[in-house]
């Protein structure tokens, strides 16, 4: 699984980055995490604030962070698919 | 004099700014502020305002929206650059970025209210007046000058999906906003019904006067260069910020994984803080000989009442009316707006107020001392070349408020400075080039300057 955080490197990107590895391996689930933290690759992707999770190129939230509990939701389902 | 002399009125005025800021000032405008900042970044939905911004918004919607998303959004440097890049690449086009670039700065709630509280509410009104006024205008010149750019560009990409997401913001939180709004308004308004005290009582002690005449003696209060000297209440207060501080750190840096014992101790301090210095307090010297009571004689004013309603409704919504994880974001932001401003704040103010003991008055009343095209200027270049932190810039100009400034070329500098800094205008040449850049910053250098001139020549 591909897993990618956008953002500049503000404190809410660290935090989203922190629950997304902690959704994760509560799951045992295998990704391969990147920061995008240029303008050019976040603009790359349908979103307008950061900080924003993109797990296999999908826009998951952009703008706000969101639970752990919905984040492994997505984890899962996108491990299903 | 000496140079030792020199160096410890240097440290007087400057400990004296620092002083009479946290006393006076930070409390009742600053902390009910940051408590708004954060709310504003937790719990206002972002595509509430960002519906209005995309590709096929009338103009009329479109750059009034992003005004007021500048306001509402920008709380945070990590979220204007992304936002201005993707309204204009994606969203509305050019002139509504620019308008939310240059508006967000210059009004966010905690540069007002500070504003407001430390240099006048005619500054402070201005500030926001002018600010959404030009920003539109210069949004406005700016996608008129690059019509044709922008044509080929929205040609080029296709429309933002992010755009078209809508949410709205709940009406508890409308009403919450209010009562926070009510906080700041309650202990910053200068008005008979708030400062008014309805009743006192004195607390008896000869202590109060002594001490009161020991700090005049530290921090000796200097109305010539706008130095306040510190009360007796004041020291109480800094007292509680200190401890606030420091349970804030051990309750709230965490709070994004849920309450602590510190968390519910910080925010009772605060509380507590809002609480006393909504008193009234003066330290009586009087004399025993003629049997005048001695002590600290205490008010109990309109605004203490006001405040006290105020917060229980603010704990009441949190506690029953939001979700536990709704507050811990709130929290979260508030705090990280905190640790972000407040250390360099802190730093600014102390440098601020030496700086009014070093700079000549007459340097300051020769430059910028009446209201001139060039001192206008002055100020504006001012701002752009002198980079200060968040909020800074409003030590810097009550500085020189005191020192001469007329109050046209302070509003300029105002202006200026939150809006153009070398490294603002470093990253908005990443996002547009460089081009378009330079007509920005020449924009905003004449509609800044413009500001000020109408505006001293408005109070005259």
């Amino acid at each position: 699984m591909e897993i990618k955080i956008l953002g500049g490197g503000c404190a809410k990107c660290e935090r989203l980055e922190r629950l997304v590895r902690e959704a994760a391996s509560e799951l045992g689930v295998e990704a391969a995490f990147t920061k995008v933290k240029d303008m050019d690759g976040i603009m790359a992707y349908d979103v307008m604030s950061t900080p924003a999770l993109v797990i296999n190129e999908e826009v998951k939230s952009s703008g706000h962070i969101p639970r752990k509990e919905e984040i492994a939701e997505w984890i899962q389902a996108a491990q299903g698919t | 004099m000496n140079a030792l002399e020199y160096v410890t009125i240097l440290l007087q005025t400057g400990l004296s700014s620092l002083t009479a800021y946290l006393a006076a000032h930070v409390l009742l405008c600053l902390l009910p502020a940051f408590f708004i900042a954060g709310a504003l970044s937790a719990l206002v939905p972002k595509e509430a305002i960002t519906k209005y911004l995309g590709r096929d918004a009338p103009k009329w919607i479109s750059y009034p929206a992003s005004a007021l998303g500048g306001f509402v959004l920008a709380v945070c440097s990590c979220t204007i650059m992304p936002l201005f890049a993707s309204i204009h690449r994606k969203g509305a086009g050019l002139g509504p970025a620019i308008t939310f670039l240059f508006v967000g700065p210059a009004v966010n709630i905690l540069a007002i209210s500070f504003t407001g509280v430390q240099i006048g509410m005619d500054i402070a009104l201005a500030r926001i007046v002018l600010s959404i006024v030009f920003g539109i205008g210069i949004g406005l010149l700016m996608a008129w000058f690059f019509r044709q750019d922008d044509e080929a560009h929205n040609a080029a990409t296709n429309g933002g999906g992010a755009f078209a997401r809508e949410d709205k913001v709940p009406g508890r939180t409308w009403v919450f906003f209010a009562l926070l709004l009510g906080v700041l308004i309650a202990g910053t308004l200068q008005v008979g019904v708030l400062t008014r005290s309805y009743a006192t009582f004195t607390l008896p002690g000869s202590w109060a006067g002594s001490f009161q005449a020991w700090l005049d003696s530290v921090v000796p209060p200097n109305p010539a260069l706008g130095i306040e000297g510190v009360s007796v209440h004041g020291v109480l207060l800094i007292g509680l910020l200190i401890l606030i501080a420091v349970t804030a750190w051990l309750g709230l840096n965490k709070v994004d994984e849920g309450f602590n014992g510190w968390t519910y101790v910080a925010l009772g301090l605060v509380t507590l803080t809002l609480v006393v210095a909504s008193f009234k307090v003066v330290a009586i010297a009087g004399s025993p000989s003629i049997g005048s009571r001695q002590g600290l004689s205490v008010g109990v004013t309109g605004k203490l009442i006001a405040e006290i309603t105020l917060i229980a409704a603010v704990w009441w919504m949190a506690a029953r009316r939001f979700e536990a994880y709704d507050i811990q974001e709130w929290l979260w932001e508030m705090w990280r707006f905190v640790k972000q401003i407040i250390p360099l704040l802190v730093v600014g103010v102390f440098l601020a107020g030496m700086a009014r003991a070093l700079i000549p008055a007459t340097w300051i009343e020769t430059l910028a001392g009446r209201n001139t095209v060039w001192a206008n200027l002055a100020g504006v270049l001012f701002g752009v070349f002198m980079y200060f932190p968040t909020l800074v810039e409003v030590p810097i100009a009550q500085t020189f408020l005191s020192l001469g400034m007329h109050r046209g070329p302070l509003l300029a500098y105002l202006l200026a400075d939150p809006e153009l800094s070398v490294q603002s205008i470093l990253i908005t040449n990443s996002v547009i080039g460089r081009k378009k850049t330079a007509v920005y910053v020449v924009l905003v250098t004449i509609f800044s300057t413009l500001s000020g001139l109408i505006f001293g020549w408005f109070i005259r």
